[in-house]
C-alpha cells in the first residue's frame, strides 16, 4: 500500500484536499458577491414587480404594469435607444482615440513602456468628478477650446450641457480602461508576423487591414464591451456635462428614485440596464467565437 | 559554370553580382553585432551563412530583407541600391526562424497572402497555393489553422509561403531545423530543385555544416559578426583559412607544434611537413580524423616520406558509432582521433596497442597558434 503512493505525482495524492482548498479559496468572494450583488439585484428584480403609489409609496404586489407601461411609452423607448446609441458612440470614439496609443504601447519596451503605461493609468487615480470639472472649464462657452476655434475664424459650437459634451467627457474618462483592455487583448500580435506580411509584399496599410487589425480584434471586443457597459451606466459625468439637459437611462433612474420617488419604475429601469448588459455580453462572446473560429 | 573571382582590397568580388552587401555594419546601442561585412552573391546562387549561435546570421538576413536598417554600408540587388527601400518593395521571400505564420489564417490563406498582395487572379492563386502545398507535402492540411499544426508542419508552411511568390531573392533562416532527418533530406532536395529551376538567388542560414556543405554553391562562415571565410564547400572543407573554420566545418584533430629551420614542424619528438609553410614559430596543426591511416604493424617511425607524415601512437580508447569506428590515440600526450569505416578485423584492437599514424602532407593544415 505505502509503496504505491511513491509513483503518484505531487498534488494528485489527495484529490479531495485540493478540491477543499479550492472551495475555501472561493468562499470569501462568493460570499461577498452573494451579499453585495446577487441579493440586491434580487431585491431590485422583486421591486420592479411592485406597484407604485402616488406620492412615493410602494404597494407589495406582483404586477407587470411597470414593465408593460415602460415598453409602451414612446418616451422610454426613445430614452433606451438614445442611451444605447450614445453609449455606442462613446465606445467607438474611445476605441478610435485609444487604439493607436495601445498599439504604440504594445510595441514600446523597457523603461519607456513602463513610464507610458503609468501615464495612461494615472487618470484613474483622480476622481471622475475632478476630471469632469476640468472638461467643463475647457469646454465652457468662453473657455480655451471655444477661443481657439473662434481664433481660427469659425463659430464655436456648443460643447457643454449637451450630448457633445457628454461624449467628449466620457470618451476621455473611459480611455484608460479601453487602452488597458486593448493591450491585454494584443497578445497574439507578434511583431514577426507583421514583418512576415511586409516581406510578402504588403504595404503598411494592407498589413494593418489584413494582419494587425484581425489579430487585435479580441482586444477591441474586450475594450468595447467594457467601455459600453461603463458608458451606459455612468452617471456623474453625464449629470455634470449634460447639465440636466441630456436625458439618458442613468439620469432617468436617478430622477425616478430620488426626485419622483417612483422606486418600482427606477427598479424596472435598472433591471433593463442589466438586461442590456446581458445582451452586450452575449454579443461579445458571439463576436469572440467568430474571431477565434 | 566557372566564374572568375578577383581579389580587391582583400575582398573577394565577382563580376555582376545579383545581391551585394558592402561594408555592412550593425550596432545595437554600443554593441557591434556585424562588422564590415562584404558579400556578393551571383544570380541563381545558393549561398549558406554558417556560424555558431549569436554570430549574426539572422541579423544579416533581416538587413537584406529590409526589416532592420544597417548602421552603415550599402545593400544592392541587381545593381540597384535598396538600402533604404521598405521590405515590401524588395521582392524577397523570407522564412523566419520562428516561422511567423499568420495565426488567424488557414494554411492555404497563409500561402496565398503574398500572391494576393501581388494582385494575382483567384484561379491563379488557388492553383499556385495547391502546388506549393503539395510540394511541402501539406496539401491535406490546407484548411487547418497554424496552431493545429506541429512545429515541422508549420515550418513547411512558412517555406511554401516564401517559395510560392517566386521572389527574386529567397532568404531562409534555418528553415529545416525542426524536421526529422528523412523529411529534412527531402526538403533539402526540394529547395535545391526549386531554387535551381527558378534560378532564385538564395541565402540559406544554418548552423548545420552538413546542410551547408551538401546543398550550397558557396558557404560564408561567420564568427562574432565577422566573415571568417567565403568559398565553395570543397574550399571550405579542404582549405580552411582559419583554425575556426577548420574546426567548425568538419571535425579535426588539433595539436600544437613549433616551426623548425628547414620548414618542418616539430610536434613533441616527431617532425612533420605541411602543404603550406608555417607563418609563425608557434603553430597549430590540424588533421581531419578520417584522413589519417593507421598502420598497426609498422616498426619504424623514423622514415618520413616527402608526401606522408608519420607519428607513433598508442591506442587509448575505441568508440563504436555504427558506420564508423573512432580510435582515440595518444600521440606524445596529445589525443588524436582517427576514424575508419567499420570492418570485422577491428574487433581485435585493444587499449594499449601501438601503431603508426600516417597522413598526407596535403591534408596537414597549419595555422599560427594565436590565430
Ligand atoms: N534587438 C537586439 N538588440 C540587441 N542585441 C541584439 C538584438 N538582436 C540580436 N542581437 C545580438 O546580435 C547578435 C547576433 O544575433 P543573431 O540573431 O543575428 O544571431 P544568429 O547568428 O542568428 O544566432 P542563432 O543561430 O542563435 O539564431 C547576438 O549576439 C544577439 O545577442
Ligand atoms: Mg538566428
Amino acid at each position: 500500500m505505502t509503496t504505491a503512493t511513491f509513483d503518484m505525482p505531487v498534488g494528485a495524492q489527495k484529490p479531495s484536499s485540493t478540491a477543499g482548498i479550492a472551495v475555501a479559496l472561493l468562499l470569501p468572494i462568493a460570499l461577498v458577491n452573494a451579499i453585495g450583488f446577487i441579493l440586491p439585484v434580487f431585491n431590485l428584480a422583486r421591486m420592479s414587480f411592485n406597484e407604485a403609489l402616488p406620492g412615493g409609496g410602494i404597494a407589495e404586489a406582483f404586477t407587470a404594469a411597470n414593465w408593460t407601461g415602460l415598453l409602451q411609452d414612446s418616451f422610454y423607448i426613445e430614452l433606451i435607444l438614445n442611451s444605447i446609441m450614445v453609449s455606442l458612440g462613446i465606445t467607438f470614439a474611445t476605441l478610435l482615440a485609444s487604439y493607436p496609443i495601445a498599439l504604440y504601447l504594445h510595441r514600446a519596451s523597457g523603461a519607456w513602456r513602463t513610464f507610458l503605461t503609468v501615464l495612461v493609468i494615472s487618470p484613474l487615480l483622480t476622481s471622475a468628478v475632478v476630471r469632469t470639472y476640468g472638461w467643463i472649464a475647457l469646454l465652457a462657452e468662453q473657455g480655451p477650446v471655444a477661443n481657439v476655434i473662434a481664433a481660427m475664424g469659425f463659430q464655436p459650437p456648443r460643447m457643454m450641457f449637451n450630448t457633445t459634451g457628454v461624449v467628449i467627457g466620457l470618451t476621455e474618462i473611459l480611455m484608460p480602461y479601453m487602452i488597458l483592455s486593448l493591450m491585454a487583448g494584443f497578445g497574439r500580435l507578434d511583431p514577426k508576423v507583421e514583418e512576415a506580411a511586409r516581406t510578402l509584399g504588403a504595404t503598411p496599410f494592407r498589413t494593418f487591414w489584413r494582419v494587425i487589425l484581425p489579430l487585435t480584434l479580441p482586444g477591441i471586443a474586450l475594450g468595447c464591451l467594457l467601455c459600453f457597459v461603463l458608458a451606459i451606466s455612468s452617471f456623474i459625468t453625464l449629470k455634470l456635462m449634460g447639465g440636466g439637459r441630456v436625458f439618458l437611462l442613468a439620469t432617468e433612474i436617478y430622477d425616478q428614485a430620488i426626485v419622483t420617488l417612483n422606486w418600482p419604475l427606477a427598479a424596472t429601469l435598472s433591471m433593463l440596464v442589466l438586461i442590456i448588459f446581458g445582451a452586450a455580453l452575449a454579443v461579445y462572446s458571439r463576436v469572440l467565437r467568430m474571431i477565434e473560429g | 559554370m566557372m566564374h572568375q573571382t578577383i581579389k580587391r582590397d582583400g575582398v573577394e568580388t565577382i563580376g555582376n553580382p545579383h545581391l551585394s552587401l558592402e561594408g555592412i555594419n550593425k550596432k545595437y546601442g554600443l554593441v557591434e553585432v556585424i562588422s564590415n561585412l562584404n558579400l556578393e552573391v551571383r544570380k541563381g546562387e545558393l549561398i549558406a551563412l554558417l556560424g555558431p549561435s549569436g554570430c549574426g546570421k539572422t541579423t544579416t538576413l533581416r538587413m537584406i530583407a529590409g526589416l532592420i536598417a544597417p548602421s552603415a554600408g550599402k545593400i544592392a540587388v541587381g545593381g540597384r541600391d535598396v538600402t533604404h527601400i521598405a521590405p515590401h518593395g524588395r521582392d524577397m521571400g523570407l522564412v523566419f526562424q520562428s516561422y511567423a505564420l499568420f495565426p488567424h489564417m488557414t494554411v492555404a490563406k497563409n500561402v496565398a497572402f503574398g500572391l494576393e498582395m501581388r494582385g494575382l487572379s483567384r484561379a491563379d492563386i488557388a492553383n499556385k497555393v495547391a502546388k506549393a502545398l503539395a510540394m511541402v507535402q501539406l496539401g491535406h492540411l490546407a484548411e487547418r489553422k497554424p496552431r493545429e499544426l506541429s512545429g515541422g508542419q508549420q515550418q513547411r508552411v512558412a517555406l511554401a509561403r516564401a517559395l510560392v511568390i517566386e521572389p527574386s531573392i529567397l532568404l531562409l533562416d534555418e528553415p529545416l531545423s525542426n524536421l526529422d532527418a528523412k523529411l529534412r533530406d527531402e526538403m533539402r532536395t526540394q529547395i535545391r530543385d526549386i531554387q535551381q529551376e527558378l534560378g532564385i538567388t538564395t541565402v540559406f542560414v544554418t548552423h548545420d555544416q552538413v546542410e551547408a556543405l551538401s546543398m550550397c554553391d558557396r558557404i560564408v562562415v561567420m564568427k562574432g559578426g565577422l566573415i571568417e571565410q567565403v568559398g565553395t564547400p570543397h574550399e571550405i572543407y579542404e582549405r580552411p583559412t582559419t583554425p575556426f573554420v577548420a574546426s567548425f566545418v568538419g571535425r579535426t584533430n588539433r595539436v600544437k607544434g613549433k616551426r623548425t629551420g628547414d620548414g618542418c614542424i616539430r610536434i613533441g619528438s616527431s617532425m612533420i611537413r605541411s602543404a603550406r609553410p608555417a607563418v609563425q614559430d608557434d603553430v597549430m596543426v590540424m588533421v581531419r580524423p578520417h584522413r589519417i591511416h593507421v598502420d598497426w604493424s609498422a616498426a619504424s617511425t623514423e622514415r618520413q616520406g616527402e608526401t606522408q607524415n608519420r607519428m607513433a601512437a598508442v591506442l587509448s580508447r575505441i568508440t563504436f558509432v555504427g558506420d564508423v569506428i573512432q580510435y582515440h590515440f595518444d600521440v606524445g600526450g596529445t589525443e588524436f582521433i582517427v576514424e575508419e569505416s567499420t570492418k570485422k578485423s577491428q574487433a581485435s584492437r585493444r587499449q594499449g596497442d601501438e601503431a603508426v599514424l600516417s597522413w598526407s602532407v596535403e591534408d596537414t593544415l597549419v595555422f599560427g597558434a594565436d590565430q
